[in-house]
């Protein structure tokens, strides 16, 4: 007990910093994070010289590596292993834990650090198949000699990196998450085109649309889902002759469709989500100002911080390039050269399908396909959960692919995936080089390298635009696309018929494409690739044609363009939806004396169609369309029941020419039959009065577009809610050219105008080029981005350039 | 004095070595310096948090950005309740407490081990 009064405080002090130094559930380790000589505090102030010599093994040349006014590194190597491993470091010094976070995601492996409440998700993304598949990638990459030499040097460079941190030195994220940057590998590259092709074709509308089929019968389906919209502008501008002979397209079976057992699916697989979607153009010498092409492209993804994208020039005696880079992705993907300017937009055809899996018995070894059974492959997946424990989980695979669920659990159905169905996706694909695609456009001089090029891609199919000084322009849908029978995929499919399977792939140089058009520009937008002539199935449904008729519409107005026109038409806010159908539904409200008298009823009425930050009216019709939807669709494909909507196009068309059409009934009201205009009005006043809940009496300010709408960006820890940015005023929607909504948006404005000596180029994306909060380039470009504006892009052409815009300038030298 | 050794000592080993230590230091001095049980307790706390809070504060008004701000409204979670605190005191709350109690007994032990090893010698 003696003892005990004169040593109880050491072992309080040694108990305090026990529990300081670990951390506890969601708390971070207190006494790491909060001690300013290397915990948080570090990272508002920069910790690496900004100018001077590095000496880093694994260099075989010296490389220059130049910072301009906004932090954009550009780099001058006398070598390609110089240059890719100098560019896999300088983006690791600025972006190293959101690479590896994005990693860790698609490799299904976030438990490791976020612990036990990622497991659901971490199982969904490895039961896709997105960990196996990026490994088999890598290991035939292996065998590339160019791909496996930039994704080997690309590694390196980001290990010299993170070799030389020690605590202090550390993303703030990994101090609060409470762990360690692993080595970098080629595998986690791949890991990260894999993110890429599961946000950009991750959904599907299959389940739900065989429910319709389950409920309504085929000629509903025929009716209501049509194969090509009523209003469309497709990509190969209708009339082109295809210059092939096209292979013979599979027969349509006789049952195109399997039906669930008993009542409707009960699948919740996330649908195609429309926010995901992108614009690019590029207009000939015809209409530009120069003489010249001039190209633009704005990816349209989810708004995060750090931002998807990162700026960079990278020069060797081989290339000379400016662009974004993918962090954790060696090349450049959107940009341009001295010759040549490229950017892709999302295909979205249908290229995931399901098929319902009989298999022989609960042992799930084998499955009935072709009249024989047929033995299932089986890989444990291990998930080792922070804190220790380690849960394990059997994925099969038939050779359609993954089966994603195989039993009712709770997991299948938070995410949807329909249970006994596998799934064929493209992005398990494993044949191929995305990554050689963007090394080649890269150097690419002229149209045929860039067809050249185009070649080595896979998935996800995207819209390649093209334009150079020698004044070509082309786009490509470019990418493995699924030899189907018309409709193929639109439902589940059976898993024993062999006409079920993939009938292989349209041949890649019969992908939709078009150069040089006699209208003098190339764009796309989403849409259809190709109008019905085009000989092969894609899909029944694109995205949404409104943003394509705007760009079309302004393109084929533009004489004398410059590069300022086309930053002009990214901005674009004008609704060709509401033009398209406001003079259908105003009558209707004015028909009622109540609702015309109104001041909403005159915002509406009043509106020029703009979604204008300040635009009061925007707000109403926005606002006004999901309702209007609902209140026709839902009580016939009810949410209960899983069912999907018919699309806008078709409700838009079913308002303007089938005003006596059932669908406007309600079936729960049965002693009244609803008109069309009945339910116009209807759902205008619900509108009015949920906005009114919401926001209050209706004012210029209250109801102000950018308001309601309230953009924010935010970090990729959901509950790092203080990195990220809220209440970013501008305007823009889904169905604009500005497809700026809540969360997703441009990702990366780029304008380039080419030229027979040096092309000039704009651009800027929602974001900074640091991921560190503390750093003032985090979110430096946000506010100039939401006004519009795009930065000139410093694109020198060696490393002795002088420009007023160069700040700090690294000599990185090889170990002697 | 004691408050002196403690900062500088203190300052320039945390420079070098992990988080805690300052609690080698405070204990060491403590056990040389100290005059009584309170003054080790006490002094070490409030060099530990001058040492702590006063860097901290000096690195937050270096930099381009309130990241303080930031890091706290993690930690507050954007309760409404705290977000009349600016960032800074807050992470400079936390801060204070977490070195100021480690700082604190580490001093405390000093002088106590120190009378434990008087008892024996006399």
């Amino acid at each position: 007990m003696k003892l005990f009064r004169y040593f109880w405080p050491f072992f309080v002090a040694l108990a305090l910093i026990y529990v300081f130094d670990r951390s506890w559930a969601l708390v971070p380790p207190l006494g790491r994070v909060f001690n300013p000589f290397g915990g948080f505090w570090t990272n508002g102030i920069s910790r690496l010289p900004a100018d001077g010599e590095l000496v880093l093994p694994g260099l075989r040349d010296e490389v220059v590596v130049h910072y301009d006014d906004n932090a954009v590194p550009h780099i001058f190597a006398q070598n390609d292993d110089d240059l890719y491993f100098a560019q896999g470091y300088v983006i690791a010094r600025d972006r190293l834990w959101q690479m590896e976070f994005y990693a860790l995601v698609a490799a299904g492996r976030l438990t490791e650090v976020v612990g036990a409440a990622a497991l659901d998700y971490d199982r969904f993304n490895r039961r896709i198949g997105m960990a196996r598949t990026a490994a088999a990638i890598t290991d035939k990459l292996k065998n590339d000699p160019t791909a496996d030499r930039i994704l080997r040097a690309y590694a390196a460079g980001v290990n010299a990196y993170i070799e030389q941190l020690d605590y202090a030195d550390l993303p703030v994220e990994y101090k609060l998450l409470n762990y360690r940057p692993e080595p970098w590998s080629p595998y986690k590259s791949i890991l990260m085109l894999m993110n890429m092709r599961y946000t950009l074709n991750g959904g599907s509308n299959d389940p739900r649309l065989t429910n319709v089929l389950a409920k309504y019968g085929p000629e509903v389906v025929a009716d209501l889902f049509p194969a090509y919209p009523a209003v469309e502008s497709p990509i190969v501008p209708a009339g082109t002759e295809w210059p092939f002979k096209a292979e013979v397209p599979p027969a349509v079976p006789d049952t195109v469709a399997v039906l669930p057992d008993n009542g409707l699916l009960a699948s919740r697989i996330p649908a195609p989500r429309p926010e995901i979607g992108s614009n690019n153009w590029a207009i000939g010498g015809s209409r530009s100002a120069t003489g010249l092409p001039i190209l633009a492209n704005d990816p349209h993804l989810q708004l995060t911080l750090p931002s998807i994208w990162y700026q960079m020039q990278l020069c060797s005696p081989d290339v000379n390039v400016y662009g974004v880079a993918l962090p954790g992705t060696p090349a450049i993907i959107i940009g341009f050269n001295k010759d040549v300017a490229w950017g892709v937009t999302n295909v979205g055809s249908d290229i995931m399908d399901f098929y319902r899996i009989r298999f022989r018995d609960k042992a799930l070894d084998a499955y009935w396909h072709g009249d024989q059974w047929k033995p299932t492959t089986a890989h444990v997946e291990t998930f080792k959960v922070k804190g220790g424990t380690e849960v394990r989980d059997t994925l099969y695979y038939t050779h359609h692919g993954p089966i994603v669920y195989h039993k009712a659990e709770r997991a299948a159905r938070a995410r949807g995936i329909p249970v006994g169905y596998a799934m064929r996706w493209v992005a398990n694909e494993t044949d191929g080089a995305d990554v050689l695609t963007f090394y080649y456009l890269n150097r690419a001089k002229n149209y045929e390298d860039y067809r050249k090029a185009l070649s080595h891609f896979t998935a996800p199919a995207q819209n390649f635009v093209f334009s150079s000084n020698g004044g070509d322009i082309a786009i490509t849908s470019n990418g493995k696309l699924p030899l189907k029978w018309k409709g193929q995929g639109r439902f589940l499919l059976d898993g024993a018929s062999p006409a079920h399977d993939w009938q292989g792939w349209i041949p890649k140089e019969q992908n939709p494409a078009v150069k040089n058009p006699e209208r003098g520009y190339v764009s796309s937008a989403n849409q259809f690739p190709a109008d019905t002539t085009y000989p092969y199935y894609l899909d029944w449904k694109f995205a949404h044609s409104s943003r394509a008729l705007r760009i079309n519409e302004r393109l084929d107005a533009m004489k004398n363009a410059t590069a300022d026109s086309l930053r002009m038409l990214q901005n674009d806010e004008y609704n060709v939806d509401a033009r398209r159908i406001l003079p259908h539904l105003l009558p209707a409200l004015a028909a009622d004396d109540s609702i015309r008298r109104s001041a909403e009823f005159d915002a509406i009425d009043r509106w020029d169609h703009r979604n204008t930050a300040d635009a009061v009216g925007a707000t109403v019709f926005e606002r006004w369309q999901s309702e209007l939807l609902a209140a026709i669709w839902s009580d016939e494909f009810t949410q209960d029941e899983r069912m999907l909507y018919p699309s806008l196009d078709r409700t838009y068309a079913l308002i303007e020419n089938e005003p006596e059409a059932r669908w406007f009934d309600k079936v729960h009201t049965e002693d009244t039959v609803e008109t069309r205009d009945d339910i116009i009005r209807e759902s205008f006043r619900a509108t009015i009065a949920k906005l009114k809940e919401r926001y209050g009496e209706m004012s210029p300010r209250t109801w102000a577009w950018g308001k309601v709408k309230g953009t924010r960006i935010m970090h990729l820890v959901p509950n790092f809610t203080s990195f990220g940015r809220r209440h970013i005023t501008n305007g823009g929607g889904n169905g604009v050219v500005n497809a700026t909504s809540a969360t997703h948006g441009p990702s990366w404005r780029m304008v380039v105008q080419l030229d027979k000596e040096w092309p000039v180029a704009y651009g800027l994306y929602p974001g900074g080029q640091s991921g560190n909060p503390g750093s003032k380039y985090y979110d430096n470009m946000i506010d100039r981005w939401a006004k519009g504006e795009l930065d000139t892009l410093l694109f020198m052409k060696s490393a002795h350039d002088s420009s007023a815009r160069l700040r700090h300038r690294i000599l990185m030298k090889p170990e002697n | 004095m004691l408050y002196l050794l403690i900062l500088v000592a203190g300052g320039v080993l945390s420079w070098l070595g992990p988080w805690w230590m300052i609690a080698p230091v405070c204990f060491v001095l403590c056990w040389w310096k100290a005059r009584s049980a309170g003054n080790a307790f006490w002094v070490s706390a409030l060099a530990g948090i001058t040492l702590w809070v006063g860097y901290g504060t000096y690195l937050h008004l270096a930099a381009d950005v309130d990241l303080a701000g930031r890091v706290a409204g993690i930690f507050t979670g954007g309760a409404p309740a705290l977000s009349w605190l600016p960032g800074i005191v807050l992470v400079s709350l936390i801060s204070g407490l977490v070195v100021g109690l480690v700082s604190g007994f580490s001093g405390l032990a000093g002088v106590k081990m120190r009378a434990f090893r008087q008892t024996k010698k006399t």
